[in-house]
């Protein structure tokens, strides 16, 4: 296992340099006019920066208003009864919902429970497992629509939440497997 | 789907917000108007002339418990100081100190123009030269805290957002650009070619030979050594690829969809760097239940995908849908 996991991260550190470096190495090859492509390509990043401003504030700032609202303590209340059927832990609830909606506060999420619980409790395990197997689904949506200005989603959202809930319960379970 | 969460979203965060609000004001949580018992003790004695009084501030654990009608906390000491004018005294906590609470929600309400939690003594006056003071402290009233919070986290986040996106502008640039690079010297159209056995089958609606194929290969590449920087220009620009082949202006086709659905599953290699800093050595444990959670999710995502597409719903709203024979 330990070797494999060292053969990832050494290639890892050369998938960028390689990027980086390749791509115009091989155009000039190709006799690709490499500066003037590059500058032509690059021209649009700030028109797709600002053309995904919209999306992105239409997202975070809902996000940020309900994170805001104390609504999670609420809704940790009603869920609790229905998650212990499926032996889910009720501390990781927050951040089983958070974990689709926002990166920041999930990872601050990660912090807290470490602060809490220890990093080598099986609950901070489950939940760096939940944030290390998953994206945050709605930024995801707001950014990459966003760039080409896709509003009707169709059914996107509810393939991203199938697919993190999933995760989320896979993640507790596997956790409770290797070190329940 | 989005429309209605998005709202749902919104409207419960006010009605939520709304909620606690009347049940604080109900169980009367911040005693507005309330004077709260604070034992002072004033260093360089009690001079009633001064119009500035440096004093310490020490809170009673029982009579804060009592008070507030929260369980335990120990006694505090905080120092501070009196302002006094003939309007009356006024006491300011020293700025940036730890109170528990419902304290700690009152100094964001009741506070100075630095930032300090400020009030308004009452009980009488201590005399001249004193060393000590019994008196209580009226904060200003709060309310609707709650109310407050979700209206100043929009603000911060609509913030937030446009940073964020600003933020981008760089990294954006440098990738789009490599990608013109490898579009012009044919990396791309050579990517599609080996890609295009495992890709095809997820998104047959692309031609055999498109681009885009070769984007979305670039951008699941760098999400799988976990380079987010690279894979987002990547994502952005597969989508870019994916539009040329939409009917639609604003509707999501099918590949757009699975890409997408791809994307949040986030299959990687190698565990995110925020997680490696946090969790220090920890991480090696974490790292085949990470790579098994995020594979099945992948395969939850893919089906979901596929799956919710068939709908007669989505069906029908596919931009790419065959005209009905």
């Amino acid at each position: 296992m330990d070797t494999v996991r060292d053969a990832i991260s050494l290639v890892s550190y050369f998938v960028l340099p390689l990027i980086l470096v390749g791509f115009p190495l091989y155009g000039v090859i190709k006799r690709v006019p490499v500066y003037e492509s590059f500058v032509e390509g690059a021209k649009d990043g700030f028109q797709v920066a600002v053309r995904i401003i919209p999306y992105l504030v239409a997202i975070l700032f809902a996000i940020a208003m309900f994170r805001a609202s104390g609504a999670m303590e609420a809704l940790t209340r009603a869920l609790d009864p229905v998650l212990g059927l499926i032996g889910f832990p009720a501390e990781l609830l927050p951040m089983a919902i958070i974990r689709s909606l926002s990166g920041s506060g999930s990872a601050a999420l990660v912090v807290d429970m470490i602060n809490q619980y220890g990093e080598d409790s099986i609950l901070v395990k489950m939940a760096a497992v939940m944030y290390g197997s998953s994206e945050t689904t709605f930024y995801v949506i707001a950014v990459y629509f966003g760039a080409v200005g896709i509003r009707k989603t169709r059914h996107a959202v509810p393939a991203g939440l199938i697919a993190d809930a999933a995760a989320m319960v896979i993640a507790v379970w596997t956790v409770r497997l290797l070190f329940g | 789907m989005l429309n209605y969460i998005w709202a749902g979203l919104i409207v419960s965060s006010f009605l939520f917000a709304l909620g606690y609000d009347i049940r604080d004001i109900h169980t009367d949580r911040y005693r507005n108007g309330e004077a709260l018992p604070l034992a002072l003790s004033f260093p360089q004695s009690y001079d009633p002339a001064l119009r500035r009084v440096t004093v310490e501030i020490g809170v009673d654990s029982a009579g804060y418990a009592g008070f507030y009608g929260v369980s335990g906390g120990s006694a505090k000491r905080y120092t501070g100081y009196l302002l006094q004018s003939r309007a009356g005294i006024q006491i300011r906590f020293e700025k940036a100190s730890a109170f528990p609470e419902p304290l700690a929600t009152i100094a964001k309400v009741s506070r100075s123009r630095d930032e300090e939690l400020q009030g308004t003594l009452t009980g009488p006056a201590p005399a001249a030269g004193a060393a000590t003071a019994n008196m209580g402290v009226v904060f200003e009233p709060v309310r609707f805290v709650k109310l407050n919070a979700i209206a100043g986290a929009a603000l911060d986040f609509a913030k937030t957002a446009a940073e964020i996106a600003l933020g981008l502008i760089g990294v954006l640039a440098l990738f789009l650009g490599l990608l013109k690079i490898a579009e012009d010297a044919g990396i791309v159209f050579a990517l599609v070619k080996l890609v295009r056995p495992i890709l095809r089958p997820l998104f047959p609606e692309i031609p055999p030979d498109h681009p885009a194929l070769g984007m979305i290969a670039l951008n699941l590449t760098a999400t799988l050594f976990g380079l987010g920087n690279a894979a987002t220009p990547f994502g952005i620009k597969a989508m870019e690829e994916l539009q040329t082949l939409n009917g639609s202006e604003d509707t999501a086709t099918n590949s757009m969809v699975m890409l997408l659905a791809i994307n949040t599953a986030s299959l990687q290699l190698v565990p995110p760097v925020l997680l490696l800093a946090l969790m220090g050595t920890q991480i090696n444990t974490l790292i085949f239940p990470i790579l098994t959670t995020t594979v099945l999710g992948l395969i939850v995502a893919i089906a979901a995908a596929k799956l919710l597409g068939r709908l007669p719903g989505y069906r029908a709203s596919d931009p790419n849908r065959l005209p009905q024979a």
